[in-house]
């Protein structure tokens, strides 16, 4: 076994965990019995999106550290990185707000709020397929 | 130093590396170095790759720019429309993440 191999797999394992918290915490912050344990969701969702940003970075880290150079990709694949870049930052400044002073909102804000985490979420997953088809 | 980082890597993950040196080869059968092309003309570069331990598919580049990502490891690949003028055409063995593992040939070419 090749530790580069390993390394990646081990970054790849904690961004797809991320994925999953972005995603499935979102929505089920939106399913009605879940509603109370929202702030808990909230973090959640912070951390996951931390997670994919730090492991995001720690792809390129690797590249780096072994090879001198960053992965190449070109055309599609730099599209697909770039709304993930987005969604990523987006996720955190929300859940961030969300945690900071949600729990003023109105009822329809907050819900808002936990739709758009859910779109985020679902749009970074859905960048990530052609971003690893099309590099 | 990156030698260091992949020591460093197997030992914190008590896996012993493939190997450090650069493994693989590329060849570029078509066109020649120092080949002239017409730039009229719908132009192949022919290729065959090992792609070593490390590497996993290539990468296609024109004056250092990528423009394909080729899944075979050996073929033919056409170029799109190449401007008049001196132009390096270069093939680079990647990993599974797309970073050049160091493994690469370019060829350079007049285009007319």
């Amino acid at each position: 076994m090749d530790p580069q191999n390993l390394a990646y797999a081990l970054i790849q394992l904690a961004h797809n965990f991320g994925a999953v918290a972005v995603t499935g915490g979102a929505l089920a912050a939106l399913w009605p019995p879940a509603r109370m344990q929202r702030r808990q969701i909230a973090w959640l969702v912070l951390s996951g999106w931390g997670t994919q940003a730090a492991s995001g970075a720690g792809f390129g880290a690797v590249s780096y550290a072994g090879y001198g150079h960053l992965p190449d990709i070109h055309g599609i694949a730099i599209a697909a990185l770039t709304v993930k870049l987005a969604c990523a930052l987006s996720g955190f400044t929300l859940a961030g707000a969300w945690l900071r002073s949600g729990g003023g909102w109105s009822a329809a804000r907050q819900e808002a709020v936990w739709i758009a985490l859910a779109a985020l979420g679902a749009t970074a997953l859905s960048a990530a397929a052609f971003l690893r088809w099309f590099s | 130093m990156r030698k260091l980082f992949w020591i460093g890597l197997a030992a914190v993950t008590g896996v012993a590396p493939a190997s450090f040196a650069a493994e693989g080869s590329v060849t570029i059968t078509s066109p020649a170095e120092g080949a002239k092309l017409d730039a009229m003309a719908q132009n192949k570069i022919v290729y065959e790759v090992m792609p070593g331990a490390r590497g996993d598919h290539v990468h296609l580049y024109v004056d250092g720019k990528e423009v394909a990502v080729l899944r075979a490891l050996k073929g033919s690949r056409t170029l799109d429309t190449l401007a008049p003028g001196d132009r390096t055409l270069c093939i680079k063995v990647v990993n599974k993440a797309h970073t050049p593992i160091g493994v690469e040939k370019c060829v350079k070419v007049r285009v007319e």
